[in-house]
């Protein structure tokens, strides 16, 4: 017992400052891209050509564009001619897939403020049912990292349930493989309403690298990454329901 | 109960011929004919308690006793293999795929295929050099202490102990932090590449690794101490889940499970042990490569010729599971023809069927964890 207030002691407060503080994020951080506004379309065409996913850069209305949602953010075509940059802007989740998409010449950006009154209600008491579906388990991982008191996402009332009664809102992960398909609608149609449903990761969002199934509904939070890192997801979710602003 | 009456090879085989027909059904009552009114079955899945994969289990219980446990997957099967194939060409996109295979085998995946690669086209990529070789061996083994201390703290977890629980929960991010610390992501994604690495490892990061290594293992030691030593742990974890040592033999256990059968006597806290002895080795094999040593790759793809001009590579990766393969077929012309991979999982689940006979269903989450097998890795 001795030696366990002991540890307890050293161990200390692990969480980290992050939320409010900025979080810790490594050198090489890739968050959201910035692409140059002089960018052609033979640019686009070389950086196709090195990207793992198929149409995640393409060239529309003479403009080259990069859509998150599909996005590995391997950093790839920016080896390529210099013209799309990875900012360290972690802040990448949104409330609208059209959103997700970076045009050239873009620099301002200020992530979406949530207007949904049923999400809001959500504030200090959002219960996540996660739903793991043909992915390879890196987003359930980070998902599960924001259960460790490094990240205790708890203090926001957020928290992982294991019924979907008592959940708000289907924490997707995976692209939808076809085994998968029905146990997703029917854990979709367990939960009491409202509902909704978030689409965490590459695969969730788009397919990513694989075929995109069907989802039970449109997403109301897309959280794009491969996997999205932990400070993304927190900060998704706390905007999601209007959680963490002032704390 | 008797272990021995019963023929634990039905349940390998039961697996094995569910991994070979993906989505499909066996009647249970065909395979483990209980009768009686004790006897019962629990069925859980696909959808578990946790934040975790899916995959759907049956307990086939008489009275409190688990008899038989069946593990039907394949819901993760997304055709990883197939799109590899199909990718043909396009090396970044057959890296990603791969190291999606399994996430949190993503570095050992990258290697695997890249050394498949290296020896299949030994003039398209040369041998990587030495700063590659410590970039791999070091992704490969922060990999795997990650790993390690993940489970180790949900084991603790498993059986209440939330004081090992949280500080491994904590402690382990400061792994994948250093992975992301090389590399940018957390699970040393987009790192490794056929012939070489696109990331280095320059004096000023290596020291910082040095630094925080050197900080980091004392907690977890002292993380680990707590749980180990503690009573209540020790007596659930001692001689719940046993997996004798000609049984793995036989089951032909891979990695961990079956380092702890051979070594140890094959139960829960002997995985545990191994996890913790892992994690020591991997410390040692840190050190050294962050002091300039670069060590061999020692997954030296094997090539056989076919007729015509046909081979087949094969490439295995120590990895923190166990050994990971990777295999493909080419054509005369240099063509990719099939491709395959065999996660340690695949021969791991029958251990895990095996160590649940005999136990009550509220041991299974620390027999399961004990294992942490992957479910896409074997679903692929």
């Amino acid at each position: 017992m001795l030696k366990a207030l002991v540890a307890r002691f050293k161990e200390g407060c692990g969480t980290g400052a992050f939320p409010p503080a900025a979080p810790k994020l490594p050198p090489d951080f890739k968050g959201r891209p910035e692409i140059a506004a002089d960018t052609t379309e033979e640019d686009v065409k070389a950086m196709r050509a090195v990207c793992p996913v198929a149409d995640a850069l393409f060239f529309r209305d003479g403009k080259a564009s990069l859509d998150m949602g599909r996005c590995i953010f391997c950093g790839r075509c920016a080896e390529v001619c210099g013209k799309v940059r990875f900012t360290g802007e972690y802040r990448l989740g949104v409330f609208r897939r059209e959103d997700l998409i970076v045009k050239a010449g873009e620099k301002e950006y200020a992530p979406p403020v949530q207007t949904d009154g049923e999400a809001l209600a959500l504030e200090g008491s959002l219960h996540l049912r996660e739903v793991s579906a043909g992915g390879c388990a890196a987003c359930e991982l980070d998902a599960n990292v924001l259960g460790t008191p490094a990240w205790d996402m708890a203090r926001f009332g957020i928290r992982f349930t294991a019924s979907p009664r008592h959940a708000d809102a289907v924490y997707l992960t995976g692209p939808v493989s076809a085994n998968m398909q029905l146990a997703l609608e029917k854990t979709y149609a367990a939960m009491p309403e409202p509902k909704f449903l978030i689409a965490a990761g590459a695969c969730a969002v788009s397919g990513g690298l694989y075929k995109h199934g069907n989802l039970p509904r449109t997403p109301s939070l897309y959280i794009p990454g491969c996997p999205p890192h932990p400070a993304t997801v927190l900060e998704a979710l706390l905007r999601f329901c209007g959680a963490g602003r002032g704390k | 109960m008797n272990r021995s009456k019963i023929d634990f090879c039905s349940a390998a085989d039961e697996v094995c011929a569910r991994l070979d027909s993906l989505g499909g059904y066996v009647n249970p009552a065909k395979v483990a004919p209980l009768k009686g009114s004790a006897a019962h079955e629990v069925a859980v899945g696909p959808v578990h308690a946790g934040v975790i994969e899916p995959g759907h289990f049956r307990f086939q219980c008489m009275g409190e006793d688990v008899y038989n446990l069946q593990i039907f997957l394949g819901y993760q099967h997304r055709g990883v293999e197939e799109a590899i194939v199909a990718a043909d060409g396009h090396l970044p996109r057959q890296i990603a795929l791969a190291e999606t295979c399994a996430g949190d085998t993503s570095a050992a995946a990258a290697i695997a295929f890249a050394a498949l690669m290296e020896g299949a086209f030994p003039e398209r990529f040369p041998a990587p050099g030495d700063e590659a070789r410590r970039v791999r061996a070091l992704m490969l083994e922060l990999e795997r202490v990650a790993n390690h201390v993940g489970d180790l703290g949900a084991l603790a977890g498993d059986v209440a102990f939330l004081q090992s629980a949280a500080f491994c929960g904590r402690i382990r991010g400061e792994y994948l932090n250093m992975t992301a610390l090389v590399c940018g992501n957390r699970f040393g994604r987009g790192a490794i590449v056929p012939g070489g690495a696109r990331v280095g490892l320059p004096d000023g990061i290596c020291r910082e690794l040095k630094a925080r290594l050197a900080r980091v293992k004392p907690e977890l030691d002292r993380a680990l101490k707590l749980m180990f030593h503690d009573h209540s742990v020790c007596e659930r974890f001692d001689g719940t889940g046993k997996v004798p040592k000609e049984v793995a033999r036989e089951i032909g256990l891979v990695g961990v499970a079956r380092r702890a059968s051979e070594e140890f006597n094959g139960d829960v806290m002997a995985r545990a042990l191994v996890r913790r002895v892992e994690i020591n080795e991997a410390h040692g094999k840190m050190a050294r490569i962050l002091d300039g040593e670069a060590p061999e790759g020692n997954e030296s793809p094997e090539i056989t010729d076919g007729k015509g001009g046909f081979r087949t590579v094969v490439a295995a990766v120590p990895a923190w599971r166990g050994k990971l393969v990777h295999a493909a077929a080419f054509s005369p012309e240099g063509k990719m023809l099939r491709y395959r991979i065999v996660d340690p999982s695949a021969r791991n689940w029958p251990g895990l069927a095996w160590a649940l006979r005999g136990e009550q269903i509220s041991n299974f989450p620390i027999c399961n964890k004990s294992f942490n097998l992957s479910y896409c890795g074997t679903d692929r």
